[in-house]
């Protein structure tokens, strides 16, 4: 199967939060009832950020203007890294990539241990107290793997979120950015294209990446080193046991002489044994 | 026969606890460490295995800090037992430690007190490692307390101590349990009645066993 994205195009984003809910309501994803459960920040982004219950949501970055202001929105929920930190993390293998490209959480192999969310250079999954266990997009596998679009996708009424093949996408995602910068865009530009190996997630940053908070050349960090340290490891307690198993056939059969002191006279005697 | 009573009953069951709480960490660890053992023992008792940890963990802080509590002179005697100024004897006990392994009966080895040099470096890196893995475990059972990086570094350096401690224990094992040929009745020090033969004392501790004898005080003729 060929590698598929999500293209989010800033720049046609309108955020009316269709998106949020289609995730919520395919995923079966429950929302706080009251508004006391939500914080009142005088920004117009609900809910502020991501949760076990929340995926995907349509982040405000408001920038005042000398008139108005600049709306930078930006789709915050996993990019689906194909070098996915959360995935070298996992110590019991429950993060996969499925074909296409989408990293995926296996629920049934989850024990919560939160390696992910310590490792996830987006700060994308969530752990979730109650059922010990950790979420975060998984791209809507159920629906895609049955040659539909993610929901999220199917319900975006500006065709702000595209989905297909990851190399078309990335031929959208670069027309369009130089269609911006004709337009006086001038600081448009494309991320996710190699980003950590390549992201899942493509995006035109209609204003630049930092105007939309994203993180320029994302690094994986100290959690690259579980490639080494898992083959380190072995060899090297591999290797004491060896040399100590060799050290063990080397002194067979040898016997130690017997020790004795006489401390009146501080005499030592060492008795040959046979 | 005579013997050094070399460990009191305090030191032996704290090393008892220690070696419980110590193994079952590296075995329910190691579940957590290679994915195909969790996949192989199933969720359950991977979740059954972190329970476990946890417990284990506690003992194994908890222990240690008690004893230096309720025995702060077992604890001095215990560090300057380990952490001394090498003289000539250790300084060429350790040059000729690696051939004395692999060539045992030819390898004259020099008298050494109360720690071999060799012993002071082996238990005091196990000292100093398991400080430092302890403090990296309570960073990673509370993740929420700490900033990102901190936990992400923690969980590496958790498990590049857990690496190095395996290394240490195997050599301790090799040796303090006596499957070293010459090392042969060792485990009775810290498994047995922690008294230690005269020939025993004399070949491991020459210098140590010589000042006993002198002083009679924990001498043992049976």
């Amino acid at each position: 199967m060929a590698e598929t994205a999500i293209l989010y195009d800033s720049s046609k984003c309108t955020a009316c939060k269709g998106c949020q809910v289609a995730c919520k309501q395919w995923n079966q994803l429950p929302s706080p009832l009251t508004s006391e459960e939500y914080e009142y920040t005088k920004s117009f982004q609900a809910p502020l950020d991501l949760s076990p219950n929340t995926w995907l949501i349509i982040n405000f970055a408001e920038v005042d203007k000398e008139i108005g202001i600049d709306w930078n929105f930006m789709r915050n929920s996993c990019f689906h890294c194909t070098e996915a930190a959360c995935e070298m993390a996992c110590p019991v293998g429950a993060i996969t990539h499925k074909d296409g490209g989408a990293v995926v959480i296996d629920q049934e192999k989850c024990i919560g241990c939160r390696y992910c969310v310590a490792a996830c250079p987006f700060g994308v999954p969530r752990w979730d107290e109650a059922k010990n266990k950790t979420f975060k997009c998984w791209q809507c596998f159920d629906r895609t793997s049955a040659d539909r679009k993610p929901a999220c996708v199917t319900t975006c009424p500006t065709g702000a979120l595209e989905f297909g093949d990851r190399a078309e996408m990335l031929g959208i995602a670069r027309e369009r950015v130089d269609q911006l910068k004709a337009a006086g865009h001038t600081k448009a530009e494309i991320y996710g294209e190699n980003e950590l190996g390549g992201l899942h997630t493509i995006v035109v940053a209609q204003r630049g990446l930092e105007a939309h908070g994203l993180i320029r050349d994302p690094k994986i960090g100290v959690t690259d080193f579980w490639q080494f340290l898992k083959p380190l490891g072995g060899l090297g307690i591999g290797a004491t046991v060896a040399g100590l198993g060799l050290s063990y056939l080397m002194a067979l059969g040898y016997k130690r002489g017997e020790y004795s002191y006489d401390e009146k006279t501080d005499t030592l005697t060492v008795k040959e044994v046979e | 026969m005579r013997y050094i009573q070399r460990h009191s009953a305090f030191a032996r069951g704290l090393h008892w606890i220690h070696t419980i709480a110590c193994l079952s960490l590296f075995a329910t660890g190691l579940v957590l460490f290679i994915p195909s053992v969790a996949a192989a023992v199933g969720m359950a008792t991977v979740q059954g295995a972190r329970v476990v940890h946890r417990v284990m963990a506690v003992i194994f802080i908890v222990a240690p800090i008690a004893s230096i509590i309720i025995s702060p002179k077992g604890f001095v005697h215990l560090w300057k037992s380990l952490f001394f100024k090498w003289d000539a004897d250790d300084k060429e006990f350790m040059a000729k430690f690696f051939p004395y392994l692999f060539f045992g009966a030819k390898q004259h080895m020099p008298p050494q007190r109360i720690n071999k040099s060799g012993q002071g470096v082996a238990d005091g890196a196990l000292i100093f490692l398991s400080v430092f893995i302890s403090i990296t475990g309570v960073i990673i059972w509370f993740p929420e307390l700490f900033s990102t990086g901190i936990v992400r570094w923690s969980i590496m350096l958790h498990s590049g101590l857990m690496i190095l401690i395996g290394v240490f224990m195997c050599a301790h094992i090799y040796l303090g349990a006596g499957i070293f040929q010459p090392y042969r009745g060792s485990g009775k020090l810290m498994y047995g009645n922690g008294r230690v033969s005269e020939s025993d004392a004399l070949y491991h501790w020459g210098t140590w066993a010589k000042e006993e004898f002198q002083k009679g005080d924990n001498i043992i003729v049976e």
